[in-house]
């Protein structure tokens, strides 16, 4: 389990030291299939049916869906690196390691004091929040946004499956119709963003201030 | 108790044809929008009245509580005879206001008209779609049975007030009057919600009811607090000096309707939200609470009225008027505050009924007098009065309907503004019996000063009637002047009457006014005190007039007379003959009386508070200074006391928000890692502490 977590993590960590658009897509699809594996490891161990749905559903829509609907934003868009971030590569690992230690040391109560098998993991699911959260704030595309929203929600459901073993289903429903719908709006305003500045990068975004 | 089937009917009805309204003037075009949203606007006014109505016959109170998901943030509301009454009140001058708006707007100005009219919303759809919503939000600021309830519909009220104010937002006079309007807005939204807050502070999801019950649990220092914070917030919305700033700037901006909704019932619910919390939930104070009102009245009124009567401009002259009348307002209201205090309950109920029954008839003069004004606008394209004149011959009924209103406010019987005054000079001589000389001084001088007030009120509108309309047209503008359509004239007709008759016959107003303030502390039930009938008694049968038969009265000596000539056998033959022009042979428009020469001596009299700057240009011949080119005379009214108090609070507020702009980068990274950052601390905040 806290293998699964750590490779989640490593996976959401990888986007940041590549700087190809194609290859951050690859990586949430590969975060989000050990995500699947995660929450099947857990269903078999708790015998809960219903997190095998879950699990399904995850592995269609954030596995298969997702990144179908970004490799075609990225094909449309065309360009294919993430240059000049705010962050460059090195620093960027330095604090997401700064990061991941905070995460420990917040989590700490909860770890020492619960008596959960998957307690391990939650560290590090809160770490891949941070992430995702660090890829919002460094990352100038606007594709790299949408990733960096989308590791936040992976380290959030993970943090649900590992604290909780998985929140009830019509939670997870909707949270997945708000991921969706969320990548759906998120495309379209990429393009209205690439035809109005003919650039995908956010900070040009800048100028709309009065 | 939950509220009737009819009242939850009414209520529904006026919230669906206001929102109704709202679409219709964003999906229909011009002329029909007009239409449709006008006439959706007047059902949603009337309909709100109706449930008014039904809640004051029925007395106590109702309560009606929408589901939410968060208790805190739940929507409640209630009608108790207060809210009737305001509620009556917005559809008073509502459905007026809306009648009239079906003919007003600058595709229907008559004459040259595109400078002035141009600038004016009306023609502009989301301004058309916001006027039923502002009625909307005013309505529920009434009903309004909870903090959170109270303070989001205060805000959509002076949000909306804010976008009719600005426009389309394409001239600078617009946009700063905004800019004055949000800033006091807002500012009195800050001190309204801390005061509102802090008295609900030991709730549990800040209900009115639990307030009412903590109240007596609060700290004295915490009920002072809360109280010179609803007066801060609340006397900046009603506009009480020296609150008053955004007053004469935002009320000519707006279209004139709407003129007539800010002046004659946005400033009322300022007295509202007074009244609820001062009154109503903290259940009355030390006799310094109403002592303060009563102060901060006497001076709004005395500086109102010399404000407004330098004045040119029509519509920053009734603006400047309704600050004097919400002093007056608020005079009656402080009165009853501190007979309230020293336990003169009867006496407490007249001064009040008092300032409900002004408040009430301030709204039908002053919203027909901003509409009249608006007719004048219309017609002749400048709310300049020096650019006016002679329109009574071009617009008689328009001129007849503010005629009305300026006699109205000018406090002359057998109208409504005299038998509200009446009243509140009652009250006010009644303060004798109060056993400490000191405040009871106070209400002396309070007296006096009205009645300075009501004398240079008088004049004011001796001077907003007859310059505009008596005597010659000035410009071509007012030359070519005509009519306006038949639904203003109406929407002017309906407000008019009701100046007569609120006047005439005051025991129509008695069941709100003897209502109103039914179930309050330290109040008698039963207005012994005051009688409403054909004959108004105040102060326990100390004095008495009956408006009615007054007006019977004049009608008898108007009719005598002619009566009289004619028994005597005079000739009836109408005949015309030239004005005696005092021996000159050409009278022109140069030769008549100004605007500014009317106020001329008043300006003189006080000039140590007008403190006019004057400047004079003569020009002299090269030859000989006793020959004269040209002589420029100039004269300004600076408003000292604006830049007195304003100038240091700029100063103040401009560094920090320069400060405060620093963090705005318009980034959006910035922005997210804002939110990491707040993250990170809370966090670090949750373990560490």
């Amino acid at each position: 389990m806290t293998l699964a977590s750590s490779l989640v993590l490593l996976s959401g960590i990888a986007v940041l030291w590549r700087h190809s658009l194609a290859a951050y897509i690859r990586a949430f699809a590969r975060q989000s299939f050990l995500i699947v594996v995660a929450m099947v490891l857990v269903a078999a161990q708790t015998g809960d049916e219903r997190l095998y749905l879950v699990a399904a559903l995850v592995f269609l829509i954030k596995v298969v869906l997702i990144p179908n609907v970004l490799q075609r934003v990225q094909r449309h868009v065309g360009a294919d690196l993430e240059i000049h971030p705010y962050v460059n590569t090195p620093a960027s690992l330095v604090i997401t390691g700064a990061l991941t230690l905070l995460s420990y040391g917040v989590a700490l109560p909860v770890t020492a004091l619960g008596s959960l098998p998957t307690r391990g993991g939650i560290p590090l699911a809160l770490a891949t929040v941070f992430v995702g959260l660090f890829i919002l704030v460094s990352r100038k595309s606007a594709l790299s946004q949408i990733i960096g929203f989308l590791i936040l929600e992976n380290g959030i459901a993970l943090l649900a499956v590992l604290a909780t073993f998985g929140v009830p289903l019509i939670v997870e429903l909707g949270v997945f119709l708000d991921v969706l719908l969320g990548v759906l709006v998120m495309q379209v305003f990429v393009y209205r963003i690439r035809e109005t500045f003919d650039t995908v990068d956010v900070d040009r975004l800048k100028k709309l201030r009065h | 108790m939950p509220p009737s089937f009819e009242v939850i009917g009414f209520l529904g009805i006026m919230a669906v044809s206001y929102i109704a309204a709202a679409a219709a003037a964003l999906l229909f075009e011009d002329d029909r929008a007009r239409r449709v949203t006008g006439l959706l606007s007047a059902a949603g006014a009337l309909s709100g009245m109706g449930a008014a109505a039904l809640g004051l016959a029925a007395g106590g109170s109702s309560v009606l509580e929408l589901p939410s998901a968060l208790p805190e943030a739940a929507l409640e509301f209630s009608l108790d005879a207060l809210s009737a009454a305001y509620l009556l009140l917005i559809g008073l001058v509502g459905v007026p206001a809306a009648i009239y708006s079906l003919g007003y707007g600058p595709e229907r100005a008559v004459g040259a008209v595109d400078g002035a009219l141009g600038r004016h919303s009306t023609g502009w759809r989301p301004a058309r779609a916001i006027v039923p919503l502002f009625l909307l939000a005013m309505s529920l600021v009434v009903l309004a049975n909870s903090v959170f309830t109270f303070l989001l519909f205060w805000e959509v009220m002076s949000l909306a007030s804010y976008f009719l104010v600005i426009g389309r937002g394409d001239s600078p006079e617009n946009l700063s009057a905004g800019r004055w309007y949000a800033g006091m807005a807002h500012a009195g939204f800050a001190a309204i919600a801390a005061a509102l807050w802090l008295a609900a502070a030991g709730t549990e999801a800040g209900r009115f009811e639990e307030i009412r019950q903590a109240a007596g649990m609060l700290a004295p220092a915490a009920r002072h607090a809360v109280f010179l914070l609803a007066l801060l917030g609340f006397g900046s919305k009603a506009g009480v000096l020296p609150l008053h700033a955004w007053l004469p700037r935002a009320h000519p901006a707006a279209p004139s309707h709407v003129s007539a909704l800010m002046s004659g019932v946005m400033l009322k619910i300022g007295m509202y939200g007074l009244l609820r919390v001062g009154l109503d939930l903290l259940g009355g104070g030390p006799p310094w609470w109403g002592g303060l009102v009563l102060a901060l009245g006497v001076v709004s009124a005395l500086g109102g009225i010399l404000s407004a009567l330098v004045e040119n401009d029509l519509k920053r002259l009734l603006a400047y008027s309704s600050v004097e009348n919400i002093g007056i307002i608020f005079i009656a209201v402080g009165i009853g505050l501190v007979f309230q205090s020293y336990g003169m309950a009867g006496l407490a109920s007249m001064a009040l009924a008092a300032a409900l029954y002004h408040a009430i008839n301030h709204a039908a003069f002053k919203g027909l007098l901003f509409l009249g004004s608006g007719a004048v606008l219309q017609a002749t394209g400048t709310r300049n009065m020096e650019e006016m004149g002679g329109l009574i011959k071009r617009m008689p009924q328009t001129a007849l309907c503010f005629l009305v209103g300026s006699t109205a406010i000018a406090a002359l019987p057998p109208l409504n503004g005299f038998a509200s005054e009446w009243m509140i000079f009652q009250s006010l001589l009644a303060g004798a019996a109060i056993p400490y000389p000191l405040m009871a001084a106070m209400m002396a001088i309070a007296a006096g000063t009205l009645a300075l007030t009501g004398g240079l009120a008088a004049v004011c509108f001796v001077k907003a009637f007859g310059i505009p309309f008596l005597a010659m047209p000035r410009t071509a503008a007012a030359e070519e002047a005509r009519e306006v359509p038949r639904t203003m004239r109406l929407g002017m007709g309906l407000l008019a009457s009701a100046c007569v008759l609120l006047g005439v016959l005051p025991f129509a107003a008695a069941p709100i006014l003897s209502r109103a303030f039914f179930g309050m502390p330290g109040l008698s039930d039963t207005p012994a005190a005051f009688r409403l009938g054909l004959v108004m008694e105040a102060g326990a049968g100390a004095s008495a007039i009956s408006p009615t038969a007054l007006a019977l009265c004049l009608l008898a000596a108007g009719g005598a007379i002619p009566l009289a000539f004619r028994l005597a056998g005079s000739s009836r033959a109408l005949r015309r003959a030239e004005t005696w022009g005092c021996g000159r042979a050409v009278q022109s428009p140069r030769m008549e009386y100004t605007s500014t020469a009317f106020a001329e001596p008043l300006r003189r009299v006080f000039a140590d508070l007008y403190r006019p700057a004057k400047t004079l240009d003569i020009e002299f011949h090269p030859e000989s200074k006793y020959f004269v080119r040209s002589i420029q005379y100039q004269s300004r009214i600076r408003a000292w006391f604006e830049d007195a108090v304003y100038r240091p609070l700029f100063g103040l507020a401009r560094p920090l928000a320069g400060t405060g702009r620093l963090i705005q980068s318009g980034s959006l990274h910035l922005y997210i890692a804002y939110i990491v950052a707040a993250l990170l601390a809370l966090l670090l905040l949750a373990r560490w502490m």
